[in-house]
């Protein structure tokens, strides 16, 4: 059974079988540079992020995705939803601005809350951190699909069954010509 | 990857794919075997080297993104992904319109008479017509073009095996007539 699983990849000559291997890093690369152009486009780091908690319920549900935009000529607002990265954590944050504070030089400093919980977010910054800037923005949600994100949170619980499917995906597409 | 003994190739007969994978590679062994032709990989190099520089791309702008995180990075992101994109149509009007299924060009090399043979073939989904489309272009610049459309039947035994002989025949066959046409102008 293993056998004929390789049998394919056995019968190619060398061109076919680096073109296999192309063909694999072509299809890596394509959902690459989407991301990239997604980045290009977007200004944003990251323009698509999955909401983990709920703490912004009920507007955001855990799994709902997210679309961000981050064009530094669009000021940030009180009530808007930013996505912020806070200095030693992984995971960026999801809240709304609750006070912010312009100068007229430009500079901002913003706190922000999540609809869902009873204080506002200086607990989550870092160490003696009292405001957010612009550089911690990762973007400003433009808009959402429920729920879809899901797949992507199961797939970060459960991480040897995401390898798992990464692995027999690579491997079909690596095996089977076309 | 490359077999120095010709072994018998079994496949699964209901695979299309497959089985049209096994008839090109046959069919390549007898220009490059019985009918003694140098095989010419200028076509599918060039397809090689398209992918290889559209991989070469997206690795290159991952590569700068990691070392220029974001904002630092955004010219050569917006170079890098519209040149992969381009360089992936570029890819696809090349498969479509210069190589058109053409899995062998073989050169031959009779005497001071070059030609060269191209042999392509396609099969639509869930058919079972093989068609082969084998085109001669001699040193002056003549083309002749020869079809068969058979079934799958007719290369490939019941247990899955590609009948070598019957492939050399329909070949000849065909190199033959395309051949003696040539002469009788």
């Amino acid at each position: 059974m293993l056998d004929s699983l390789f049998d394919d990849v056995k019968r190619m000559n060398k061109r076919q079988f680096i073109y296999q291997v192309l063909s694999f890093g072509m299809i890596v690369s394509s959902a690459l540079m989407i991301w990239k152009g997604l980045m290009v486009v977007t200004g944003s780091e990251s323009p698509i992020v999955v909401v983990l908690s709920g703490s912004m319920e009920p507007a955001f549900h855990r799994g709902d995705l997210l679309f961000l935009t981050n064009y530094p000529d669009e000021p940030v607002r009180v009530g808007e939803i930013v996505v912020f990265k806070v200095e030693g954590r992984d995971i960026p944050i999801v809240h709304r601005v609750l006070k912010l504070h312009e100068k007229n030089n430009g500079t901002v400093k913003f706190l922000t809350k999540g609809d869902n919980n009873s204080v506002d977010d200086r607990g989550l910054y870092a160490q003696g951190q009292l405001w957010l800037t612009k550089k911690d923005v990762v973007g400003r949600t433009r808009g959402f699909l429920p729920y879809v994100g899901m797949v992507t949170i199961y797939m970060n619980e459960y991480p040897k069954f995401k390898f798992a499917v990464l692995a027999c995906l690579a491997i079909y597409v690596l095996v089977h010509r076309e | 990857m490359v077999n120095e003994t010709p072994e018998v190739v079994k496949i699964n007969k209901w695979d299309g794919a497959a089985a049209k994978n096994a008839i090109d590679d046959a069919i390549r062994e007898v220009f490059t075997g019985e009918l003694k032709c140098k095989e010419s990989f200028a076509l599918i190099d060039g397809r090689l080297f398209l992918c290889a520089l559209a991989v070469g791309v997206a690795l290159y702008a991952l590569l700068w993104d990691y070392l220029y995180p974001f904002p630092q990075s955004k010219l050569v992101l917006i170079i890098c992904v519209s040149s992969y994109f381009i360089l992936m149509s570029i890819l696809t009007l090349y498969t479509t319109f210069k190589e058109k299924g053409i899995f062998v060009v073989a050169k031959e090399k009779t005497g001071n008479n070059s030609r060269v043979w191209e042999a392509s073939s396609y099969v639509k989904k869930h058919d079972d017509k093989y068609s082969l489309v084998l085109v001669m272009r001699d040193a002056n610049g003549k083309t002749r073009e020869a079809t068969v459309n058979k079934s799958f039947a007719n290369y490939i035994d019941n247990n899955g095996t590609v009948v070598q002989s019957i492939i050399i025949n329909e070949i000849t066959k065909l190199y033959n007539s395309l051949s003696s046409e040539k002469k009788e102008k």
